[in-house]
């Protein structure tokens, strides 16, 4: 039978995934990415005990919802802003950005 | 049987996302988060939700993928370099530590799930939360119109 604690322990290991790849990844896409994980382990967390605690109500899944809207907004300024840091510093790695020189 | 579902969908989960994060190729980064959120979709079907299923499938498992996969093309970043040892032994530490905050307890509690329908979801969004659904909207359309500016090649 599965359980709210399968769920959130699946959750929190995406979470460690996902902080180990924010930390790890010298790409700032990859970060980008690693983020999305964080934001996903999340999402499950408040739609299953949304699922398995609250008979009634929504809440937790009308959270999820906002969550991936939250996260498709980040990421598009996100992606936007590495663009930019292409174009001024022709990679998009963390040495790239190492010095804030204009 | 929904247990036999659950371990499959969540071994494959942590095995793509796993990928996802060390890999060493770029494209192969960005497709391995799209199989990740893909089955965390499926993860979404187990809990009774099928809104949230489609929804994650869409936006999650679909747009974002093809967006990340065109800023990697853009971007010119085939490979992402591996960490330095500081960032391994780091990572490391913020991910014991996010195990030890966030671990469940497997087998705890009964196994009851209450199914929500796409239509109660969407009653439930235009009424009680209209306003944070109204704010959403605004705040996805600044979002667009803010990485259009962003992204716009300077003049000159």
């Amino acid at each position: 039978m599965v359980t709210l604690g399968h769920f959130l322990l699946l959750s929190g290991l995406l979470m460690a995934i996902g902080l180990y790849g924010v930390l790890t990844r010298r790409n700032l896409i990859a970060v980008l990415m690693s983020v999305e994980i964080l934001l996903n382990a999340a999402a499950l967390a408040f739609a299953s005990v949304a699922a398995f605690r609250d008979p009634s109500l929504f809440a937790g899944q009308v959270f999820a919802l906002f969550i991936i809207v939250v996260a498709a907004a980040e990421l598009s300024i996100g992606f936007a802003i590495l663009l930019n840091v292409y174009r001024t510093h022709g990679a998009v790695t963390d040495d790239a950005i190492g010095e804030m020189r204009g | 049987m929904s247990l036999t579902a659950f371990y499959a969908l969540a071994a494959f989960v942590l095995v793509f996302a796993i990928l996802a994060v060390t890999t060493a190729s770029m494209v192969r980064a960005a497709l391995s988060l799209a199989i990740t959120f893909f089955l965390i979709a499926g993860l979404y079907l187990l809990l009774g939700s099928p809104a949230l299923a489609a929804i994650q499938f869409m936006v999650n498992a679909s747009a974002i993928p093809i967006m990340t996969l065109f800023i990697i093309m853009m971007t010119q970043s085939r490979t992402s370099a591996g960490p330095r040892s500081w960032q391994i032994a780091a990572g490391l530490l913020a991910a014991a530590a996010a195990l030890v905050f966030f671990k469940g307890n497997v087998g705890h509690g009964d196994g009851q799930i209450t199914p929500v329908s796409p239509e109660t979801l969407g009653v439930n969004l235009l009424q009680a939360a209209l306003l944070p659904f109204e704010v959403a909207s605004v705040l996805l359309l600044l979002a667009m119109v803010g990485a259009i500016v962003l992204a716009r090649r300077r003049a000159g």
